[in-house]
């Protein structure tokens, strides 16, 4: 191979790098802010099937569900200006990946609902968590009741056969999502305990 | 070329040369993706459209690529493409892409469709090309959904989702060890109908260790 090939390679081959990279970063430009937005959309969709009667979802903080992972948000469900529930982002290790979750709970912190936002667990076991019955088995349940057995049961959460770790993956996500919302609305409320003594609560605003 | 030759190289993606039962190419993905019927014709569109997509591209510029470059070339076209498509579905096409964004991410490594580029789409012109593209796509597709079928049927009980023995499943079916097994007895299959009705030799044995 002479100096003279090389140099022809290595022009051929980034001409072809310079074309893709072009292609891709004008693809990038134009359909990142379109996917940021229905991402947006989609998270205010599901933020609203968890609380249906609400008539105002709202961010209200912060809470950190994993050490070295991004925070997750807490909302708060309004309904004629009164809460009628929270709703918690949560996270579960799973099987091989990390179930990424919204919880809803009443404000007595029974759970509403949970809804599976993204998961990685092996397709044709533990992905079984996105099943209705599965999620549904949650509905109603308190913190105290999140425990994962392999029977049939009432009060507690079936394990899916064949995928045992998947679901104690998302009930301890779940379980601890609650929990620390519930800390962080106490920590929160007993610092506000002064300020609502002062200014007497307004009148009901419903009709 | 007329009609007739381009129906048979159409064909020879699905029965003479089929991805998977044949060549024993990309093996992993249809090990990994065909726990059910639908999983594999998600895959499979995926794959056919890419596939299609790539032979084209890969026919057009095939005098303008430095023979002495041309893997990385052609790993560039396919990378590209399939960024391109999982981009554009993510902003636009949101239901599908909550189905397919898993797999469409997953074709960059895909042997067969570099093995495509790499024998036929370089040396031929245009439109074969396309037809061979998507002749080895819709085979490819054929053949994950039809390891999925057995799969699902014995490892869930159901087939496209709708429940269909009572019985408890195989849950080893679903597991990567199933599938192994249901290839393995697929590619015989295949084999055993080649030899006993058309005087065929079988694939040849081994294939490789891409993906």
């Amino acid at each position: 191979m002479n100096p003279k090939d090389i140099l022809k390679i290595t022009i051929n081959l980034t001409i072809v790098c310079v074309l893709a990279g072009i292609i891709l970063a004008s693809t990038y430009a134009k359909t990142e802010p379109v996917k940021v937005r229905a991402e947006e959309r989609e998270k205010q969709l599901a933020l609203k099937s968890l609380l249906p009667e609400a008539d105002k979802i709202s961010e209200i903080g912060k809470v950190q569900l994993i050490e070295g992972k991004p925070e997750g948000d807490i909302y708060a469900g309004d309904k004629s200006g009164q809460t009628i529930g929270y709703v918690t982002d949560a996270i579960g290790k799973g099987y091989s990946s990390f179930i990424k979750m919204l919880v809803a709970v009443d404000p007595q912190y029974r759970i509403k609902a949970i809804d599976i936002l993204s998961h990685g667990e092996t397709p044709g076991l533990g992905d079984g968590i996105t099943e209705r019955w599965f999620q549904d088995q949650f509905k109603g349940k308190t913190v105290d009741q999140l425990e994962v057995v392999k029977v049939e049961t009432k009060d507690k959460i079936q394990a899916l056969s064949g995928a045992t770790i998947s679901s104690r993956g998302v009930t301890n996500g779940v379980k601890d999502a609650i929990i620390k919302l519930e800390g962080k609305l106490k920590e929160e409320s007993t610092k506000a305990q002064g300020v609502t003594e002062k200014s007497p609560e307004n009148p009901g605003t419903s009709r | 070329m007329e009609i007739k030759q381009y129906w048979r190289l159409f064909k020879n993606g699905i029965f003479g040369e089929n991805p998977v039962f044949r060549l024993a190419l990309s093996l992993c993905p249809a090990v990994a993706v065909t726990t059910s019927v639908r999983n594999g014709f998600l895959m499979g569109i995926a794959v056919t459209f890419v596939m299609t997509m790539v032979n084209i591209t890969v026919s057009i510029f095939r005098n303008l690529i430095n023979p002495k470059v041309r893997i990385p070339a052609y790993i560039l076209i396919i990378a590209t493409y399939t960024s391109v498509i999982d981009m554009t579905m993510a902003a636009y096409s949101r239901a599908a892409y909550k189905e397919m964004g898993l797999y469409i991410q997953l074709i960059v490594v895909f042997a067969i469709i570099i093995s495509r580029a790499e024998l036929f789409a370089s040396r031929n012109k245009l439109l074969p090309s396309a037809v061979d593209g998507f002749g080895m796509g819709v085979g490819f597709m054929v053949a994950l959904m039809l390891i999925g079928a057995v799969r699902e049927l014995l490892g869930k009980g159901s087939l496209l989702g709708i429940p269909l023995v009572g019985a408890r499943p195989m849950l080893i079916m679903v597991l990567p060890t199933g599938g192994f097994f249901v290839i393995g007895l697929l590619m015989g299959t295949f084999n055993w109908i080649e030899k006993r009705f058309f005087g065929g030799t079988g694939a040849a044995p081994g294939g490789h260790g891409m993906h």
